[in-house]
């Protein structure tokens, strides 16, 4: 058992406002690590001895050593297709598969495009410990669509660090969809260092009971024309916590360049509790800066008019939750992943 | 294109008189220099003790692990008191000739004969004028420095001081505790409507010194009040630190509006620390005009205590060349059916730079709130910086709640719509710039303080009208 | 006109978002080819845009009394010039709220075009380029324009009409008609010319 300090804003505001960071307390940290082996992956990954672990931001010291020191699954992913290439990863933790610390590096080559999902899965009641590393390099010209699906139960410990490096014209898109976990927090950093390049990440998370998100997302536009956009809707029932932390930073020599943030949170639940610190920092004259954010439960008129076609309130509910997220789900190609995502919703929401 | 938006007039504001005084303390802070400004204030017994124990806290509290660089303040090199060689005057006449010529040159008697219900001014440590309405005084409120009101009402200064604004806030808080001196007192009895502002002025003119003003207003019940506050400096080439403390109480159905115009010279570190509670279905109005200082750390507080307690922010920071200018606007809605409304703006130019620093906290108990936060920057050019950090902290599901930023540059388009109206280019974003700067203008009562003109209509070749 | 209609209004201007490759605009025997905008716009010349930009906190009274000074280079005596807006407003069926109004802020298309109608009465220039001032209008506001127009032409000034459809000719009186293709007068001629177009379309001049 150990207590976690993680997910450092890059600047700080006041102590007082209980966001600078995360800290969690008597969390069981795994000594002993058995192997992974209920993994389903397409042909194309492969399993490697080690990654790299150097991470700009990353969760936190404790964690990135973990990995470092203990991982056990390190993949690789080579896109170098012309034609969209599907890639799968699918980890399925269960009693003897409980504890996954793995790091997977992408690699997106020059004029390359592919379609890759990671998912995070468990269809047991027992407490599960994830702790990861995604790492993409996209090089110029590529187009690479990525999307991580975080199912585990809300017991487990979900912790997860993202990063890219984005190479002139490299377009980056990330699904994220965040549902399990008592605590799940992610850290997810882009260095948009090439002229033109794009990443839009759309993301949606749902937390019950006592589950704990902590969401921390980094942009750096360094490149001319560079293109951020942050889409994160999120929806919080029970006693649930969400902390949102996303900046958008536009260094110097990254003219003409355009970042967007928009956050939105329904709280389903006079308990349920959303911190946001919605970060825009420039030193660039020629840019294009924008978030909004809002917080506020489902309409009454809404819902009565819902209620009025003869859905119960919970059903009622659900419904709104699922319109909110449509539009996010609307991105993944997979109809059997989006209807897997539906049936969580529904499940999660009883 | 490059933006040539020429910063504001100073000259005015710099011209400093002899470092002339009737006392000044010897700098640094320790328990002998806090006495030794008891004794020279005869403060009452339980003001030395709270000064003592603010010492304490102060020498406990850390700095702060955020925000801009304060490591050059070295308390060390600061006299926290100086007394100018005057007594507090009632009439401008006994005012001594060079302090008189100061508060002439910024307009301040002027501005009292045209459109102030009262006046109060505080040159270095000491309020050395004020004076108020004749009718005003009939209907009993008060207006006058706080040593004057720590002897004539010491019940209601016990019974407020420093307890909206506790010692422990933060370190500069504490050091107010400790050193404060000045400042103005206001008490506006039930159902009194001082329909003319009032205005305190404090200017700085001894070098290597700090001010540390204390400003206590009550509006009592159904009443209701607009305070205007303004400074200046002149500029020195060590640090000046102005550590000031406001604390505004609100009550029920009353309505208080408190403006500011900071000015002070750019080498001044402002930590102030300002904060309001609001009581049932009263109004809270802020509005703020931050062009001065070298480091500014300015986050006034609206605490909605009351059902119904509405607040409004309306701000502006101006950063040029050596300035950084870290402000914004706390909220807490603590009651049901409060509202707060935050309209944040600021410009960046010449390496200066912005940031808008903020915290909405909405409780449990805020059950049908609203809140409406929108902030704008503009970046002059790119050698600037501008930031937007604010934390937003839901815990109820009754409200309604929008945050909006925006940063940017004066658009090319809109340059070529005004020039092609036989603008320059210059002028032209001149007058983007004072449109953008508008709603805030339009807030402050432009007409009598002669410094507003200086400050918000920029200096520019052949501006309007 | 066909195409290049507004690429040749910008021109004029000398906006810098367009380049000029090569040729030479001369206004009035000048050569104006390279001057600034506002240069430009001082020495007469005034585009109404299809699109004007928004200007808050600037109200349209501020806006027309700094720009008039600017193009007159003499101070406005603001009494009188408040009643001389005042009266073009009433023309153009522009609400007199409006002079308080930020410019352009919040304003309909049709109130947009108004304005910029306006703001060539009161400034007055020698060339009023007129860009598609015409377009999206409804059957009244096209009158309102053509109205503020005929209050605004005499002997000493040229309005350049720019246009897609011909219905503002309807109650207009023009001297010439210019068909512009790719760039290029391919047909002038007079106000029949117009109504020949109406008939015919312009596919024959393509």
């Amino acid at each position: 058992m150990g207590n976690l300090k993680l997910n450092e804003t890059p600047i700080r505001t006041s102590r007082n406002f209980n966001i600078n960071n995360i800290k969690l307390e008597n969390i069981d940290i795994p000594k002993n690590i058995s192997k992974f082996n209920n993994i389903k992956t397409t042909t194309n990954v492969q399993e490697v001895t080690a990654n790299n672990c150097e991470l700009t931001y990353g969760l936190g010291n404790v964690l990135i050593d973990q990995i470092k020191n203990n991982s056990n699954k390190n993949l690789k992913i080579v896109v170098d297709n012309k034609k969209n290439e599907n890639t799968l990863v699918e980890f399925n933790f269960d009693e003897n598969n409980n504890i996954l610390i793995d790091n997977i590096e992408i690699i997106v080559n020059e004029n390359c495009t592919g379609t890759i999902i990671v998912k995070y899965n468990t269809k047991s009641n027992i407490q599960c410990y994830h702790n990861g590393i995604i790492k993409i390099y996209a090089h110029k010209n590529s187009n690479v669509k990525i999307i991580v699906v975080n199912l585990l139960n809300t017991k487990s410990n979900n912790f997860i660090s993202i990063e890219n490096e984005l190479e002139e014209n490299a377009k980056v898109d990330y699904t994220i969809v965040d549902f399990g976990g008592e605590n799940s927090i992610t850290n997810y950093y882009s260095n948009l260092k090439g002229d033109s390049s794009e990443n839009n990440i759309n993301t949606i998370y749902l937390g019950k009971e006592n589950q704990l998100f902590d969401i921390n997302y980094i942009a750096e536009l360094r490149g001319v024309k560079s293109n951020i956009n942050m889409e994160v809707q999120g929806a919080l029932n029970d006693n649930a916590i969400k902390h949102f932390k996303g900046t958008i930073d536009f260094k110097k020599g990254s003219k003409k360049s355009k970042g967007n943030e928009n956050e939105f949170c329904f709280l389903l639940s006079d308990k349920a509790k959303s911190l946001g610190l919605p970060m825009l920092l420039c030193s660039e004259e020629d840019v294009e800066g924008n978030h909004a954010s809002s917080a506020g439960k489902i309409g009454e008129k809404e819902l009565f008019y819902i209620m009025s076609r003869g859905f119960s309130l919970k059903e009622a509910m659900k419904l709104m939750v699922k319109a909110k997220f449509n539009k996010i789900l609307e991105s993944i190609d997979s109809e059997e992943l989006v209807n897997e995502i539906v049936y969580e919703i529904d499940k999660r929401l009883d | 294109m490059k933006s040539q938006i020429n910063e504001i007039n100073r000259n005015i504001y710099d011209i400093k008189n002899k470092d002339e005084y009737d006392f000044k303390i010897k700098k640094g802070l320790t328990p002998e220099i806090i006495n030794e400004i008891s004794n020279q204030k005869s403060d009452p017994d339980w003001m030395r003790e709270f000064r003592l124990k603010a010492l304490e806290v102060y020498n406990r509290l850390e700095l702060p692990t955020w925000g801009p660089d304060l490591s050059e303040l070295d308390m060390s090199e600061i006299a926290t008191y100086v007394r100018p060689k005057t007594k507090l005057n009632n009439s401008w006449e006994d005012v001594p000739e060079d302090i008189k010529n100061t508060f002439d040159r910024l307009g301040i008697p002027e501005a009292e004969k045209a459109s102030l219900a009262g006046v109060g001014a505080q040159y270095d440590s000491e309020v050395v004028y004020h004076s108020m309405k004749e009718d005003l005084i009939k209907q009993g409120v008060i207006y006058t420095d706080m040593e004057t009101a720590l002897r004539d009402y010491p019940d209601l200064v016990k019974e407020h001081f420093m307890k909206c604004v506790p010692v422990h806030d933060h370190k500069f808080v504490a050091l107010h505790g400790a050193v404060w001196s000045g400042g103005s007192f206001v008490y506006v009895p039930k159902n009194v409507k001082v329909d003319i502002p009032l205005q305190s002025y404090f200017r700085l003119n001894s070098p290597e010194s700090g001010q540390f003003e204390h400003t206590l207003i009550i509006v009592d019940e159904g009443a209701s009040l607009h305070f205007i506050e303004g400074c200046s400096a002149p500029k020195y080439n060590k640090v000046n630190l102005h550590a000031g403390c406001v604390e505004l109480y609100v009550k029920d159905n009353a309505y208080l509006r408190y403006s500011t115009i900071e000015n002070w010279s750019k080498n001044m570190l402002n930590l102030n620390t300002k904060k309001a509670i609001v009581g049932k279905n009263a109004g809270m109005d802020w509005v703020s005009g931050s062009f001065g200082s070298k480091i500014s750390m300015l986050y006034p507080m609206s605490i909605l205590n009351g059902d119904g307690a509405k607040t409004e922010y309306t701000g502006i920071s101006f950063a040029g060349a050596g300035q950084n200018l870290d402000n914004g606007f706390k909220v807490v809605h603590n009651a049901k059916n409060t509202s707060s409304v935050v309209n944040a703006k600021s410009i960046s130019k010449n390496g200066g730079i912005c940031t808008y620093r903020s915290l909405v906290r909405v409780n449990e108990n805020a059950k049908n709130s609203k809140c409406t936060v929108s902030c704008e920057s503009l970046m002059l050019d790119d050698i600037s910086r501008s930031d937007t950090i604010p934390t937003n902290e839901i815990r109820t599901d009754e409200i309604e709640f929008s945050h909006e930023a925006k940063i940017g540059k004066i658009s090319d388009k809109t340059i070529f719509y005004l020039m092609s109206r036989g603008l320059s280019e210059e002028d032209a974003k001149a007058m983007i710039v004072r449109g953008f700067a508008y709603p805030i203008s339009k807030e402050l009562p432009v007409e009598y303080a002669v410094e507003m003109n200086n400050l918000i209509n920029l200096e520019l070749e052949g501006s309007i009208g | 006109m066909v195409h290049g209609k507004t690429t040749t209004a910008n021109a004029i201007l000398n906006n810098p978002m367009y380049s000029k490759i090569n040729g030479s605009i001369l206004f009035e025997e000048e050569d104006i080819t390279s001057l600034k905008t506002d240069e430009i716009a001082r020495k007469g010349i005034f585009m109404s845009f299809q699109l004007p930009e928004e200007i808050p906190g600037v109200s349209v009274t501020n806006f027309l009394k700094y720009a008039k000074n600017k193009i007159t280079g003499k101070p406005v005596k603001i009494f009188e010039f408040k009643d001389e807006i005042k009266n073009y407003m009433e023309e153009l069926n522009i609400n007199s709220t409006y002079m308080e109004r930020s410019l352009n802020v919040g304003f309909s298309g049709g109130e947009k075009k108004k304005n910029e109608i306006l703001q060539m009465l009161v400034l007055n220039p020698k060339l009023a380029i007129l860009d598609e001032t015409d377009s999206g209008l409804d059957v009244d506001a096209i009158k309102t324009v053509s109205k503020g127009i005929e209050m605004f032409k005499n002997d000493e000034n040229a309005v350049l009409i720019i246009t897609h459809n011909t219905k503002i000719l309807h109650s207009l009186k023009v001297d010439y008609v210019h068909v512009l293709v790719d760039g290029k007068i391919v047909k002038t001629g007079g106000q029949e010319l117009a109504r020949e177009i109406e008939e015919n379309g312009y596919s024959q001049y393509k």
